[in-house]
């Protein structure tokens, strides 16, 4: 059985204030009952995750964490969650992980492929961006020794 | 720094610290600068060489390589573009490791920490097939059901049909008791919708006019809109759909859970019961060492007092081999079976002790070993069945059908079966007990067991106590007789009849006769009644008159055939106490310090209270009551079953011993501490362990 998932870009799509405050008050309301139900939790969780803000995002999925640990039934639709969580927190390697799990149990799920498609391009990308930064840090720093050694060996 | 050259004058805090000579310092400073410069670049040396490191054994080893291009020319035609860009993405990694160092722009709060510590765990945890309500309903699916805008649709419907609902915050309340989502202070998308409608609608006079112009289809919304609006409707349906399998769901956890709970408050508290069962069973262990203290100190003070005191009453838990721990309890360990008759009295010493049982015309009392299991020798002395018996440490009072009790002494028993039935006559034996003082060395002439015959009775012994040198027993003769052990003499004649005829003017209950049993019955010579039958459909005759008797002090309690506990003063042989309350014979009778427990043919046990004389607590059986015996937790009785009957006195709860256990209804019955004799009408003896 294939689980029902969203396709990445939904998790760029924020709630709005309001939306997100209704489903905080409603899992506020439950902790305070001390019976948090999975789906509540879920849904903050998600639109925390779907939050552009860093924090909430960091909150969402340390939610989808607890949903994972407690729940096992949940777990495989979590993995998905959890991943999309990471990619978006730019941690790559955990996303890529989250991921391959669900892969490895579906391995035709459209949404994990096309997230792990994803993943890899941002791999890429960062990589590409890290690979200038040294490029050019390399380069400064040539040019500062040259400068150095032009100046000791003129002294 | 204590060894520092003195010169330096100790006030200057700086110059001990910053270890100041001036060479040093340039020198320190364009180290540090050059660390600093330098820095970045070690890092990433280090770190990138890491990972180089790491990947260099995958890149490097031959057979890898071998292996891998193996794979690659065997299926060359899809898998370059996938290791060119795996290769692509190992540069990237390499590529990352900097931007990670360098610029990670935003800080680490501990929440980041934490969930990248977590991810490990989360990744070890297996996961299984999702099932219930996990297959059914994806969190997703719920999410864009209970989302505050999955209501928007509707409000739009609405506001297109310009309906005005009357705002009585009748939904909200709804909503609120159904615990859906909605915002308590009115910030949710739902309720900014309400407030549009509000800010629209007339006046609720109008209102009402209007609605039935919107209804009447006075507007036409166009097709497209109307298609539009019932594909909504379906969905929103299927939403609701989704929302009630979700509750559903979530009720049916928590019934989980609530049961989950229960067992386990139900486990606790039988957890408590059972720490007071133990706390009850260390005190009354205490009691037993304490008592057995200073027994052992005063036969220290006396030794040559060979008949130990002991009372039944008084006796705390006897020492049970370690051995009878590990016995599985409620299980019948080991079956004496060479009577041939039902048993009819049994008695034991203690647990592994010696055993005297008695049973149906058997004139012959049998002497067990229990240790062993195995017939040490035979009383002989009666003439017809052995009715009742008492066994204290090795000595054995036996009443029979032939009005006489006899003593003996179990320690002269052995399985010589040479003696015939040459009775010692009361007068040989008075003699003999005279010459020498009691319980020391009897055997001066003829090595016979029997002490002591006492005669008196006309009729039937069926019920004896005795403790220390002092025995009372009762008859068919519808009689209680006090005697004195040592002496062999009849004291003191209690006659039931004059009590039953001449009822205790302070006791009200008494001067009522119990119908069942009118005078004329109990009058005339004989005792019989018939015995409801038991549960395998078999029964006797009984004949009975005294079910049976106890004292502690001057205080005597006896149960008789007229369905009545009597409790009489021994110094003035009067009944001064009557309990009626049974409506058959009472056959067994035992008390304590605060409770009568009396059984009888009427299938119930009644506990009394022992003050005021009221019932305390009737239980009650399918079959006649024949024996029973209770301490302050537990009351063990045989009813008329194959099983024996224990009721918990503490947990209140009945349970039965069955295993391994008669084959048909046991009768009669005995335990100390954790060790159960039963005899049955099967002609079997179980032991069996609690």
């Amino acid at each position: 059985m294939q689980s029902e998932l969203p396709y990445a870009a939904d998790a760029e799509v924020s709630l709005s204030f309001d939306e997100l405050e209704v489903l905080r008050s409603q899992y506020q309301k439950e902790l305070a009952q001390t019976h948090v139900t999975v789906q509540s939790k879920f849904n903050y969780a998600w639109g925390l995750v779907k939050s552009p803000k860093r924090a909430h995002q960091v909150e969402g999925v340390a939610l989808l964490q607890d949903i994972y640990r407690a729940e096992p039934a949940r777990r495989r639709e979590c993995l998905y969650y959890l991943s999309l969580g990471y990619y978006k927190l730019g941690n790559y390697d955990e996303a890529r992980r989250f991921n391959g799990l669900l892969l490895e149990k579906e391995p035709a799920n459209l949404q994990a492929q096309s997230l792990g498609q994803l993943i890899d391009r941002a791999v890429t990308k960062e990589g590409y961006i890290g690979m200038a930064l040294v490029g050019g840090a390399v380069t400064i720093g040539t040019l500062l020794v040259a400068g150095l050694v032009r100046r000791a060996a003129r002294r | 720094m204590g060894s520092h050259p003195n010169h330096h004058p100790p006030s200057s805090e700086g110059n001990r610290n910053g270890l100041p000579p001036t060479e040093t310092n340039k020198q320190t400073r364009f180290d540090f600068l050059q660390r600093a410069i330098m820095a970045p670049f070690n890092h990433t040396s280090s770190d990138s060489t890491r990972i180089l490191s790491d990947l260099a054994p995958i890149i490097m080893t031959p057979r890898m390589m071998n292996s891998a291009a193996a794979i690659t020319s065997r299926q060359r035609t899809g898998s370059d573009r996938g290791t060119l860009s795996r290769n692509r993405v190992d540069f990237a990694t390499i590529g990352r490791a900097p931007l990670r160092l360098t610029l990670g722009s935003h800080q680490v709060t501990s929440h980041d920490l934490q969930i990248m510590e977590a991810a490990e765990e989360l990744l070890e945890a297996e996961i299984p097939e999702p099932q219930g309500v996990a297959s059914n309903v994806s969190l997703l699916r719920g999410f864009n059901a209970t989302i505050p805008s999955s209501d928007k649709n509707r409000a739009r419907r609405k506001q297109m049909r310009n309906v005005d609902t009357p705002r009585l915050g009748l939904k909200r309340l709804g909503a609120g008791a159904r615990g859906l989502m909605t915002d308590d202070d009115g910030h949710s998308v739902a309720s900014e919708d309400d407030v549009v409608v509000v800010s629209r609608s007339e006046p609720r006079r109008k209102g009402k006019r209007r609605a039935r112009e919107s209804l009447s289809a006075a507007k036409t919304l166009g097709k497209e809109e109307l298609t539009r609006q019932s594909e909504e409707i379906l969905r929103d349906k299927e939403n609701l759909h989704v929302r009630r399998s979700l509750i559903n769901s979530e009720i049916e956890e928590i019934t989980h859970k609530i049961e989950a709970l229960d067992s386990i408050r139900a486990k606790l508290e039988e957890d408590l019961l059972k720490l007071q069962e133990d706390e009850l069973e260390l005190t009354a262990e205490l009691e037993g060492v304490n008592e057995r203290l200073t027994f052992e100190q005063s036969s220290r003070r006396d030794q040559q007092s060979g008949i130990p005191a002991s009372s039944r009453r008084k006796k705390g838990p006897s020492f049970l081999p370690s051995e009878h721990d590990e016995l599985p309890p409620g299980v019948a360990f080991m079956t004496l079976e060479s009577h041939t008759t039902p048993i009819t009295a049994l008695d034991f010493s203690e647990p592994y002790g010696t055993l005297v049982s008695a049973s149906q015309e058997d004139a012959q009392p049998r002497v067990w070993d229990l240790l062993t299991g195995s017939e040490i020798g035979r009383l002989r002395g009666h003439n017809g069945t052995v009715k009742c018996l008492q066994v204290e440490s090795h000595l054995c009072l036996t009443g029979g059908e032939d009005g006489t009790v006899r003593l003996w002494d179990l320690r002269k028993v052995d399985d010589d079966g040479t003696w015939g039935d040459d009775l010692v006559s009361l007068s040989d034996v008075a003699e003999e007990e005279g010459a020498s003082n009691a319980g020391s060395d009897a055997t001066t002439g003829k090595d016979d067991a029997c002490l002591r015959l006492l005669e008196g009775h006309t009729k039937a012994v069926t019920a004896l106590y005795f403790e220390d040198d002092c025995l009372v027993t009762g008859a068919s003769d519808k009689t209680l007789r006090q005697w004195d052990l040592n002496t062999g003499q009849c004291v003191m004649t209690m006659d039931i009849l004059w009590a039953i005829s001449h009822p205790h003017p302070t006791n009200i209950g008494s001067s009522v006769l119990n119908p069942l049993f009118p005078p004329a019955s109990t009058f005339d010579g004989h005792f019989s009644v018939q015995m409801p039958a038991h549960s395998d459909g078999s029964w006797d005759m009984f004949e009975d008159f005294v079910g049976g008797v106890q004292f502690w002090g001057y205080g005597l309690v006896s149960g008789s055939g007229d369905g009545a506990v009597r409790m009489w003063d021994m110094r003035t042989g009067q009944a001064h106490r009557t309990l009626l309350g049974h409506t058959g014979p009472i056959t067994c009778v035992q008390f304590d310090e605060i409770h009568i427990m009396s059984g009888s043919l009427d299938k119930t046990i009644r506990i009394w209270d022992l003050r005021t004389g009221g019932i305390f607590q009737t239980l009650e059986y399918d079959h006649v009551v024949t024996a029973l015996q209770f301490d302050t937790r537990k009351t063990v009785a045989a009813v008329g079953e194959n099983g024996i009957k224990v009721y918990n006195r503490t947990s209140m709860q009945h349970s039965t011993l069955a295993t391994n256990g008669h084959t048909k209804p046991v009768e009669r019955l005995r335990y100390m501490d954790r060790y159960l004799v039963s005899g049955g009408r099967d002609s079997m003896l179980k032991i069996w362990s609690l």
